[in-house]
């Protein structure tokens, strides 16, 4: 299994997630010991299948569990040094921490631009928003040709693009994308990324990142954490994870031809490990 | 402890579909109906007749509108009304010579028809649209009720309802009412227990979560829908007549008014929507709990507290708001889930929690 930890030495990280355990409605237990840390302006990657609480993870670092009657059992969450256990969503999105959630969400009967307004509650100066949403639109130069159309009539890829776009708004240190390419061609998928990655070279944003898409995932991330069954079970650098041998065996489709061999061998040792 | 599901191995559908899969729930449930059925024998007749009678008469109305509210997502404001159809029709019936059973039906089948006209909106508008558009049917009941004297025999009037007679024999007095307005109670309880696991219920939960996802799947919400409003209001009828045969024995246009509609809608709400265990809690709770707190702050001034006289009438209902809020705070989903947590906690017992 190795080393979990993968902060890089020295920085301390800007988020630390220590051995949570989320429970749903006092009783079934979705998550029973994630471990991560994200570096200042890291991009970190968290994989795994359908229901290994990927999403829950995040959600228990936004806050969002409340609606959904979870809970933070055990465990710690540090932001900056910082525990956001018991802080609300608000409260957390100050810190400086955004959450892009699955399927995109965006007020359908506002305009782009009005979407991105709504993102700046916080903001007291008008010269500070405009400044806000021009970068959002030299970001996302598809969103300012389509300022003026409302926001439920976009595609899927923009209406994407004005989510993450929103969430940047509100000048996070850390953004958090639960499934970016939920439906997107590949095309979009690329070009996606590729912003993503200027948005973290440029405004130094840290990401973390949850993806079914892992090949393209992996890709773009510098950490990736594969959890399984509610547990971290791998964690290192992407080109690390990458060429393991049962990640690529159980997600990455074992390059051109299946191993069904290495599958089951993963399978096998998945059991020791969960 | 007793709640185990352990060696539970099913070996056919109808098995594992069974209602009580959990021999203590089967246990409780079998107590519960043989304490209902010889309550009459414990119970003084002053408690049966003012405190059991009503709780069961209003948990069959508020059944059925939780099979509107609860089952197919509906809001209903005006079911006061549904069930000021069925009263009037079922005396009307009545003293007309009919039997008091064909006369039920016909609380029913009068109830549901006039329901289903006004549900008909339900196929255009939802959520709080619809909301007016029940409440304005509570509003031309009533209207039309107190104005047509043929109906209610001339404003402020009050009809006498004739005694029940089942198969030709008279069933007087509370014990009686309390018999038939008990079988009726099981009856309905039974629909709504079985209702879930028919392809109605089933479509109904559809039409509830998301009409046009129901579409898709070949559901047609504007049958279902129609259905929906159709059952809910023959119930609330057969309820209201119920209700004045039994436990009014005369009826009058005033025990059907928007407030009696606003308490039903708090029954179903407060007891857990879609629940047939919650319905009857809430019932329970918004009906019970007033004469309970009444009773309590009316000893508590006599044993020499100081409470005015003043303070006295309105202390209980100040009670009973904060009672409501405070269990709908505690748990928003009702009382119902208040249960379903201790269930849930006593099935992992004694362990924490179950892998999802």
């Amino acid at each position: 299994m190795g080393d979990i930890s993968t902060a890089a030495a020295g920085s301390p990280p800007i988020l630390s997630v220590n051995n949570i355990e989320v429970v749903y409605d006092n009783v079934f237990l979705a998550v029973k010991g994630v471990s991560l840390d994200v570096a200042e302006g890291g991009v970190v990657a968290l994989l795994g299948a359908n229901g290994a609480g990927k999403s829950t993870t995040l959600k228990a670092i936004s806050g969002l569990l409340k609606p959904e009657r979870g809970a933070v059992t055990r465990g710690d969450i540090a932001f900056r040094g910082e525990s956001l256990l018991g802080l609300d969503p608000p409260d957390r999105v100050r810190l400086g921490l955004v959450h892009v959630l699955e399927g995109r969400r965006v007020f359908e009967h506002l305009t782009p631009r009005e979407n991105l307004i709504a993102a700046t509650s916080m903001h007291r100066d008008r010269r500070g928003v405009k400044d806000l949403i021009d970068r959002t639109f030299t970001w996302f130069p598809r969103l300012a040709e389509r300022a003026k159309a409302k926001a439920g009539y976009l595609s899927g890829g923009e209406q994407q693009m004005l989510a993450i776009g929103r969430a940047l708004m509100t000048e996070p240190k850390l953004l958090m994308l639960d499934e970016p390419s939920l439906g997107l061609s590949p095309l979009l998928v690329d070009e996606i990324f590729d912003i993503l990655r200027k948005v973290n070279a440029e405004a130094g944003v840290a990401v973390l990142l949850v993806e079914q898409n892992a090949a393209a995932a992996l890709d773009f991330v510098d950490q990736a954490y594969l959890v399984d069954n509610g547990r971290v079970v791998m964690g290192g650098a992407a080109a690390t994870v990458k060429a393991n041998p049962d990640v690529q065996a159980a997600y990455l489709g074992g390059g051109h031809q299946v191993d069904y061999a290495a599958v089951k061998h993963y399978r096998q040792r998945r059991r020791w490990l969960s | 402890m007793f709640y185990r599901q352990a060696g539970i191995r099913y070996t056919s559908y109808p098995a594992e579909r069974q209602l009580w899969p959990l021999g203590i729930e089967r246990v409780l449930m079998g107590l519960i109906l043989a304490l209902a059925l010889i309550a009459p024998a414990l119970l003084s007749p002053l408690l049966l007749s003012s405190y059991l009678l009503p709780w069961v008469i209003w948990s069959i109305a508020a059944l059925g509108l939780n099979l509107l509210m609860g089952g197919a997502g509906q809001i209903h404001l005006g079911y006061a009304a549904v069930m000021a159809i069925g009263a009037y029709s079922a005396t009307h019936a009545a003293r007309a010579g009919l039997p008091f059973e064909l006369s039920l039906l016909v609380a029913g089948l009068a109830s549901a028809v006039i329901g289903v006209i006004f549900g008909a909106a339900a196929l255009r508008i939802r959520g709080l649209y619809l909301a007016i558009a029940t409440l304005a049917m509570q509003y031309i009941v009533d209207f039309a009720i107190g104005h047509i004297p043929a109906i209610s025999g001339g404003t402020q009037a009050t009809v006498a309802t004739p005694t029940p007679r089942i198969l030709g024999i008279p069933v007087e007095g509370p014990v009686g009412g309390y018999y038939i307005a008990l079988v009726v109670c099981i009856v309905v309880t039974l629909f709504m227990l079985n209702l879930r696991r028919t392809s109605f219920g089933r479509a109904l939960a559809a039409i509830r979560e998301k009409d046009y996802a129901a579409e898709i799947l070949g559901i047609s919400a504007f049958r279902y829908k129609l259905m929906a409003f159709w059952t809910s209001s023959f119930i609330g009828g057969v309820a209201g007549a119920i209700l004045v045969f039994c436990y009014y024995r005369s009826v009058s246009p005033e025990q059907f008014h928007l407030e009696t509609s606003v308490q039903l809608v708090a029954m179903v709400i407060v007891g857990g929507l879609g629940s047939v265990l919650g319905t009857f809690l809430g019932a329970a709770l918004i009906l019970l709990a007033p004469l309970a707190l009444s009773a309590l702050v009316a000893s508590l001034a006599s044993s020499g507290l100081p409470i005015g006289s003043d303070l006295r009438a309105h202390l209980p209902l100040v009670l009973y708001g904060a009672l409501i809020v405070g269990f709908l705070i505690a748990e928003p989903l009702g009382l119902a889930k208040l249960y379903d947590n201790a269930r849930k906690y006593l099935l992992v017992w004694p362990f924490r929690h179950a892998r999802s």
